[in-house]
Order: C-alpha cells, then sequence, then structure tokens
C-alpha cells in the first residue's frame, strides 16, 4: 500500500497547471450596454451554436430582448406564458425605473420564481441554467425566469438495491426531483440543502442535505469545505466526487455509501449523516459510512426484525466466503489435506485426477473466467443476452469439468463465491472483496493458510486505519460500543432502537423516548382480584 | 524513496522466498490410510502401507480395479521406511490420514516399543489412529483383504471398531495415545484390540472379494491383546474386552443376556452405566471396590413373567446384577491368575488413594496386582421393557 502512495505523490509533482476557464476581469454591468450591444456580445460568447435564440419583442410599448438556450428551456411553457401575456401587451404600465419592472413582474409572474439579475455573466450563467432572460431597453436589470426542458426519466423502481418489501421508487437523473423525493419523505422544516456548484467546465450542481440540529455541525463544514476544494474540470457522477473527498484514495474499500433509494437517504440522514446528491445521476452520496452500513439495507427494519437479523448474518457470511472461498480451497489442497475428512479428501483427489493443472492455476482459470463472463453480462448489447448466458454456462460448468480442464469441486466453488459476492447490498462494497479475492489467492498458493492468515491480518488493520469523515470505518465494532451493537450484526426491534448511532456524534442523541416493548393493554377486573 | 524500495524488496523476498516448501498438489499424492508392522527377515521391521487409490473410492470413478496397493519394504528404523516406500509407489505418500496401524503378532511378542516414539514425534502423523494387533497373521496380510462397503481394510477397520464401540463395546477403543499414557503411567498396562483373518487371505487379495455375497476373507474383531510392558502376553475373549471397557467406564451401550429360568434368557439392553472403583492398601494387599450402576431396558424375554408387576422387575434386577458381577469378576480373575498383568489401571487408583503405601509395592505392584482382593458391587436398575408390557408368551394356545 506503501508503494502505492509513493506512487501517486510522485505522479502530482509531475503533474501540469490545470486549465482554469479564465475569469472577466471587471464585472460589466447591463446599463453599459444598448440592446443591440448586448446582442452582439452574447453571439460573441455562444458563437455558432444552433440553439441560441435572441427574440426581440416589444411590450408595453418598449423594446425588449428575449435570450434563451432552446435546448434548455421548456418551449411549450414558454410560448404559453412569455408570448401570451407579454408580446405586444399594453396593460398601461410605464417601464421606465427597476421598480416599474419589478412591479411589471409581479403582476404577470408573480409567484413563477422570477429573478432580477444584472451583469452579463450572470444572464450567460443563468441561460447555461435553464433560465429566458428578458432584457428591457434602457433597464439596468433584466428579468430571468427558470423554465428548464422537463426531459426527466420517469421514477422508476432502482436497478440496484432492490427490495421485496419496501418503497420501489428510485433516484433519477434530475437532482430537483430527487431532492423533492427526500422532502416527500421528511416533511421537517430542519431538512437543509445546500448548493454548491463543482466542476470549471461543466458547472455541475452538488447539493448536500443535512437536518439542522441533528447532524453533527462539524461533519457538515467538513464536507462544505472538502466540496468547495474539489478543482476538477467535470463532475459527470457521484463517483467522482467521492473519489475527491474520500479520507483516503488507496484504498479498496468504498468510504462513502451510495444508493438509489431514497427511504435509505431519508433513514440515514435521520440518523446524523450527511447527503450529497449530484445532478445527472441517480446515485447519491451517504456520508460518514462506515463498514456496517454496507451491510445493512433499508428491507432489514420494514420486515420481522427476526428475519432482519437472520439476513443481515448471511450477509456477513456471504461476505466471508465470496473472499475467502477459493484461497482455502487452494490453501487446503495443495498445504493442509490433514484438514479435510478422509472421505471428502479421497473424494476430491479422485475429481482432481486426471486435471492437468495445480489447484492454483485452476482456481484462477476459472475465477478469471468468472469475472470476464460477468463484465460480458454488464457491457454486452441486451439484444445479444442470452448467448452470454449459454456459453457462461457452458464454459464455466459441464463443459470445462468434462474437458479435464477442471474438477467438478471447482465448479461449485466458483459458484459459490459468485452468488455469495452478488449479495452484498452495495456494488462498491462487493468490488472489494472480488479484488482482494485474487490477492489472497496468490499468497495462499505461496504460504498457505498461513498466507492467507497473514493478509486477513493486514486486512483487519488496514480497516482499522480507514475514517470516512473522521469518523473510524469500524465503528462501532472497533471501537467496541455496547449499545451500537443493536443494529450491527443484529436487528433489535424498531422500539429498542431509540438512539442514534452515537460514533456520529449528532445534536440530538435520543431518537424517540424509551418506550418499551409494545404490549396488549391490561385485561379488565385483573386489578380487582 | 529508497527505504521503501527496501522494503518492498525485503517483503517481496519473505514471501517469494520461502513459500512453498511444504507444497503437495492433490494430482501427486497418494493418501495412507493403514500401516503395518511385522518383524522382518534381515532386519528390524517390515513396514507395509496402505496406498489408497482414490478413483476406486469414489461411485462415479470407479472401474473395478483394487482400491488400494499395499507395498512392503524392509529396514531398520520406520522414519526411513516411509520415505524409501516409494521405491514401489509412484506418488508422494501424505501420512496425515493414517487411521490404523496393525502390528504383527510376532513382533507385538517381542516388543513394540521401539518404533513407537517414531510415530508420535512425526508430524504428518496423528496420534489418535487405532492401533491393533494381528492376531495369527502377518500385519500386512490384514491391510490386503478388502470389503465390500469402505473397500480399503484401514477404513473399514476404522469404521468397524467405532460402531462395535458404540452399540457393543467389543473394541477396547485404545489410541496411539493410551498406549503410551499406559506405559508411562505406573500401576498400567496397556491393551489393544486384536483382528484375525477369517477365511482365507490369499483370496481376499483380489477385488473380487468384495463381489461375494459372503467374502472369502474378511478381517474380524477377534479378541483383546493384553501387554506386559511392551509385549503381547495373550488374548482375552471379546466378551472379556467387553467387561473391561465396562471396568474402565468406558461402556457407551451394550447388552447383557441374564438368565432368567432354567434353559431360558432375557436380553437386556443396558444405554447408561457408570463405573466407580477404589482402592488402598490392607496388610499389604491391594483392597478393590468396583460399584458399578447401570440403568437398562428389557429388550427381549424368553420367560413368561409379566412386566405390569413391580416384584418381576425386583426379581430381574437382581439377577441381572448377579449376572453383571459374576462377569465382571471373572474377566478380573482370569487376568490376575493367567497373565497376572494390571491392565485395569487398578495401580493408578491405589496410588491416588493410598500413595504412601503404594510406593512400597510399586516396583512389583503387578505381583500385587495378582493378589489382589477385588469385590465387584453392582446396581442394575430396569426401567422400560420396550413397546410391550404384557408378552404375548403366557397366552399362546
Amino acid at each position: 500500500m506503501s508503494i502505492l502512495t509513493s506512487l501517486l505523490k510522485m505522479r502530482k509533482k509531475k503533474e501540469l497547471p490545470i486549465h482554469q476557464e479564465e475569469l472577466p476581469d471587471t464585472v460589466e454591468e447591463l446599463h453599459s450596454l444598448s440592446l443591440e450591444e448586448l446582442k452582439e456580445k452574447v453571439k460573441a460568447e455562444f458563437g455558432s451554436t444552433i440553439d441560441l435564440s435572441m427574440d426581440e419583442l416589444k411590450t408595453e410599448g418598449k423594446d425588449a430582448l428575449l435570450l434563451y438556450l432552446t435546448t434548455t428551456v421548456d418551449t411549450n411553457l414558454l410560448k404559453e406564458t412569455i408570448l401570451q401575456s407579454l408580446n405586444g401587451k399594453h396593460d398601461g404600465l410605464e417601464l421606465t425605473t427597476e421598480d416599474d419592472l419589478k412591479a411589471l413582474c409581479k403582476e404577470k409572474f408573480g409567484g413563477a420564481g422570477y429573478q432580477l439579475i444584472e451583469t452579463f455573466d450572470d444572464i450567460i450563467t443563468a441561460m447555461l441554467y435553464g433560465n429566458i432572460i428578458i432584457v428591457f431597453k434602457d433597464m439596468e436589470k433584466a428579468l430571468s425566469l427558470f423554465m428548464p426542458s422537463n426531459e426527466d426519466r420517469a421514477i422508476t423502481e432502482p436497478s440496484t438495491q432492490t427490495v421485496i418489501r419496501g418503497p420501489k421508487d428510485g433516484f433519477v437523473e434530475s437532482i430537483s426531483t430527487n431532492v423533492s423525493l427526500i422532502r416527500r419523505r421528511i416533511k421537517n422544516r430542519h431538512l437543509r440543502f445546500e448548493k454548491c456548484i463543482i466542476g470549471s467546465e461543466t458547472h455541475t450542481s452538488v447539493y448536500i442535505g443535512y437536518m439542522e440540529g441533528i447532524s453533527n455541525e462539524k461533519i457538515v463544514q467538513e464536507v462544505r469545505k472538502r466540496l468547495n476544494s474539489i478543482k476538477v474540470h467535470a463532475i459527470f457522477e457521484s463517483g467522482n466526487v467521492e473519489e475527491l473527498i474520500a479520507d483516503k484514495s488507496a484504498t479498496p474499500f468504498p468510504l462513502a455509501l451510495n444508493t438509489e433509494r431514497p427511504d435509505t437517504v431519508a433513514a440515514n440522514l435521520l440518523d446524523g449523516k450527511i447527503v450529497i446528491l449530484v445532478d445527472g445521476t441517480p446515485f447519491v452520496l451517504l456520508v460518514p459510512a462506515v463498514l456496517v452500513d454496507f451491510f445493512s439495507i433499508a428491507e432489514d427494519y420494514y420486515q420481522n426484525y427476526m428475519m432482519g437479523s437472520f439476513l443481515r448474518i448471511i450477509r456477513y457470511l456471504s461476505f466471508m466466503i465470496a473472499l475467502l472461498t477459493p484461497s482455502l480451497y487452494v490453501g487446503i489442497l495443495t498445504f493442509h489435506h490433514e484438514l479435510l475428512p478422509t472421505q471428502l479428501l479421497l473424494g476430491i483427489i479422485a475429481q482432481r485426477e486426471g486435471v492437468p493443472f495445480p489447484a492454483v492455476i485452476e482456481v484462477l482459470i476459472m475465477e478469471v473466467t468468472f469475472e470476464i463472463l460477468r463484465e460480458a453480462g454488464v457491457r454486452m448489447p441486451r439484444a445479444v443476452g442470452q448467448t452470454v448466458s449459454i456459453v457462461g454456462a457452458l464454459v464455466i460448468g459441464q463443459a470445462a469439468a468434462e474437458a479435464g480442464i477442471i474438477s467438478n469441486i471447482m465448479v461449485i466453488i466458483v459458484a459459490i463465491t459468485a452468488i455469495a459476492n452478488f449479495v452484498s447490498p452495495t456494488y462498491s462494497f462487493a468490488a472489494a472483496a472480488r479484488l482482494l479475492r485474487f490477492m489472497l489467492i496468490i499468497v495462499s498458493a505461496i504460504l498457505g493458510l498461513y498466507g492467507v492468515l497473514i493478509v486477513l491480518v493486514f486486512i483487519v488493520a488496514h480497516l482499522s486505519s480507514l475514517r470516512s469523515f473522521g469518523v473510524p470505518y469500524l465503528s462501532p465494532v472497533a471501537p467496541f460500543i455496547i449499545e451500537e451493537q443493536k443494529d450491527v450484526f443484529f436487528r433489535f426491534p424498531f422500539w429498542s432502537m431509540n438512539q442514534r448511532p452515537s460514533y456520529l456524534k449528532t445534536g440530538k442523541p435520543d431518537k424517540m423516548p424509551k418506550t418499551g416493548s409494545p404490549s396488549p393493554p391490561p385485561i379488565k377486573g385483573e386489578g380487582a382480584n | 524513496m529508497k527505504k521503501i524500495t527496501a522494503i518492498a524488496i525485503l517483503t517481496l523476498a519473505s514471501f517469494l522466498l520461502t513459500g512453498c516448501w511444504d507444497q503437495k498438489e492433490l494430482s501427486k499424492i497418494t493418501v495412507v490410510t493403514g500401516m503395518a508392522v511385522d518383524k522382518g527377515e534381515n532386519e528390524k521391521y517390515v513396514l507395509a502401507v496402505e496406498g489408497i487409490n482414490a478413483t476406486e473410492l469414489n461411485k462415479q470413478t470407479a472401474s473395478g480395479f483394487a482400491p488400494s496397493i499395499v507395498y512392503e519394504t524392509e529396514g531398520n528404523s520406520l522414519s526411513e521406511l516411509t520415505y524409501k516406500v516409494n521405491e514401489g509407489i509412484s506418488r508422494h505418500l501424505i501420512y496425515s490420514h493414517m487411521r490404523t496401524l496393525i502390528i504383527g503378532e510376532e513382533l507385538a511378542k517381542e516388543g513394540i516399543i521401539d518404533f513407537i516414539d517414531f510415530l508420535e514425534r512425526n508430524r504428518e502423523i496423528r496420534d489418535d489412529f487405532n492401533i491393533l494387533v494381528a492376531r495369527g497373521a502377518r500385519g500386512s496380510d490384514i491391510l490386503r483383504v478388502t470389503y465390500q462397503f469402505q473397500k480399503s481394510p484401514s477404513l473399514k477397520l476404522h469404521t468397524q471398531l467405532d460402531t462395535m464401540k458404540k452399540d457393543w463395546g467389543g473394541d477396547p477403543g485404545v489410541r496411539m495415545n493410551d498406549v503410551i499414557m499406559a506405559w508411562t503411567s505406573s500401576g498400567r498396562q496397556p491393551v489393544m484390540a486384536a483382528v484375525s483373518i477369517q477365511g482365507d487371505p490369499e483370496k481376499g487379495v483380489s477385488s473380487d472379494n468384495m463381489k461375494k455375497v459372503t467374502p472369502d476373507a474378511l478381517v474380524v474383531l477377534d479378541s483383546l491383546a493384553i501387554f506386559k510392558k511392551d509385549r503381547l502376553a495373550g488374548y482375552l475373549s471379546l466378551e472379556d474386552s467387553r467387561n473391561y471397557l465396562w471396568i474402565q467406564d468406558k461402556i457407551i451401550k451394550t447388552s447383557l443376556t441374564v438368565k432368567c429360568a432354567e434353559d431360558r434368557y432375557m436380553g437386556i439392553r443396558v444405554y447408561d452405566t457408570k463405573t466407580k472403583i477404589k482402592g488402598d492398601m490392607q496388610g499389604g494387599q491391594p483392597k478393590i471396590d468396583i460399584n458399578i450402576r447401570a440403568e437398562a431396558y428389557v429388550d427381549g424375554t424368553q420367560c413368561n413373567n409379566q412386566f405390569d408387576q413391580a416384584k418381576t422387575y425386583k426379581e430381574y434386577n437382581h439377577s441381572a446384577e448377579k449376572h453383571l458381577e459374576k462377569i465382571i469378576s471373572g474377566t478380573i480373575k482370569k487376568v490376575q491368575n493367567e497373565y497376572g498383568t494390571d491392565i485395569f489401571g487398578f495401580g493408578e487408583v491405589v496410588q491416588r488413594r493410598d500413595y504412601k503405601n503404594y510406593k512400597k509395592v510399586e516396583h512389583n505392584w503387578d505381583e500385587k496386582f495378582a493378589e489382589a482382593d477385588v469385590q465387584v458391587n453392582t446396581t442394575v436398575i430396569l426401567r422400560r421393557t420396550g413397546i410391550r408390557t404384557k408378552s404375548f408368551l403366557p397366552e399362546v394356545k
């Protein structure tokens, strides 16, 4: 790991100065420009782009210029509102002073969310975000109306993190829809969203959401600080942000929880976590994230707590299976024959009779084959899906065993590893197990189970060194917090989980008053006896 | 940067230069499940190992060849022989799954202590395998007799001895540990189960033997071999072997046949039993008290007595107690008179309870054992009578 860090540092030294968009030296006020000049300037700014529209119109006997980008605004809405209410109308309003403009806006667009802007740069920016700008002749301020085109995907069931019982709506690419999905769940005046713009070229909106009074103010401040210090040219996905604000980059483990589910976000917000939404992606980030977050899902809390606990244990077990099975297979078969029951050992020997490769090569062949198939399954065009599954079943399954390249038991090992890996509710966490698995296989082939143990010790040491926004990654297991164990390996009944995670240092430690277990009302007359 | 490179090189070196030394690919090994040691003609020992042909033990891949290979080689130390066996066997042998060690009768009579050290010291061989004496046969012959179910003779014996011990108690359940403990403890002599070949050993070597309903040759649990130090002193019957286990409090379950009338018997199944031994020196002579308490149910009766009356139980309890006392003290007397070797560990008991006096007779304990006054007290409680209370016998018209 240290080699990796040093390599990364070396990169940094050679780094070239990044291209920064040059900001204009002086702020150009509107009143210094005539409509014609303005038109020329806007044209110069956008060049020959086809979606620039600069129409002239006349309202209340005054010339005006209507500026927008046809591809970012809702043109139907534009026709309905602006053209009907403004163009060529004579409602007897004077338009000479700023107050007149305000009065006009009040009358025509009251409640439509208009803004008055006064610099040239603001006009350009507003246009890019989907605003319509109306500049009146000889006026110091221009009117900006937010009318973005609604070319969004409908809210659908999330494609990852699916549940059997629970809400079926998922986030979409539009950030405002996503915020509304969260608001719909938390009708609370303390829910705050803050905006910042990241990406010197893309100007992507990134929102920070938190519960005022519950979330730790210091962590919120830290999130703000880290987001504001991002100096990249483009942000397309929350993964970009995640990588840039993580406490440590030399780790296969994700340091922020990503989810497509609004209910997960709402529950975590109320626990005191902070949500980061990025425009243009349905995946939102939750920080600070700890290891146990990646093993609990929303559905744990929607079904019976016994079942919830059972499934959670299954998830931990699956992670261990996905991580360790192939390396244990290699280790036991090449070093520790005495660990197997005699009958099983003889069975495996009989199956491996005639397999030309050592166990480690066999495992690597199959694991790599599986990874190839899996990648093909994700990337292929939907139309050829069936081909991949048929060929995959042949390659992984029978054929390989029958051809004598691998043994039958290897098919079981690959299958259980693969299936166990899919159990992980968060894709990015399962990826860690996928990577470490190969490391374990190699070490196990050299040193046997002793090597597996060494790597596991390293992994645990590494995990305990991780922090997510200052919160130890292994909390509440290490540091061990006894009260938090209600929601780690088991999911205790809902009424008993009345406290927020203490490692988040929230403003309100109690979620709800201690009510105790629900019980039937006392039977009448029982007290009398 | 230099420091990091140095650390990286050291880490890689420690991995790449140290690993793999005990790596053995499965396709290059043969599992040894049984071992037989006999007296050699020219040199001290003949070691026979039974290497399993795993393909034959797997139902899907079996094709009717011999389930195992037995190869013999002669030499003076077992440790060398275990590697020298490769003069005849192609693959690397692993001994970690060894289940059975068979000692030839001839060698057992001359003493076995010399090679046991190797078995205990070796890092591969476990210390909990069965240790047996081949009665009237060479140990390697026992390893050659095939069998239908487990196919390999050593695996067959391992399973069989276990089953026997759980159901009836004929196998003393002696592992190498027990033998070594008996040797190192003052006041106890080791025992081992003895096996013999029933039928023709010559015909047992072929896999054809497995194809017959009644095999031409079969390895049977024969008796209990008793030792004086490391030398075979003689054999006790299987019945005595069970009684030996009873005195050792090692019976899990067993059955007794008790006489209930003239030429009529009753079978009782003992399912819970506890033995306590007390002993001390009285006037220079050991005095041993054995208390056996057993719970049992009636498993079949040839007598007409009815089990709906309490007195029937009392009667039967009493006759079972007498019977048990008789067979137990019979076994002890036989050992005292014929062999004079303390296989029961009475010496250990006396040593614990009467240390000073024991120390005086420790050097000739076995003689004292032969003179010991052994009292056997038994309590048998019949709890149940199967799924019938009244027998149909009196109603037979």
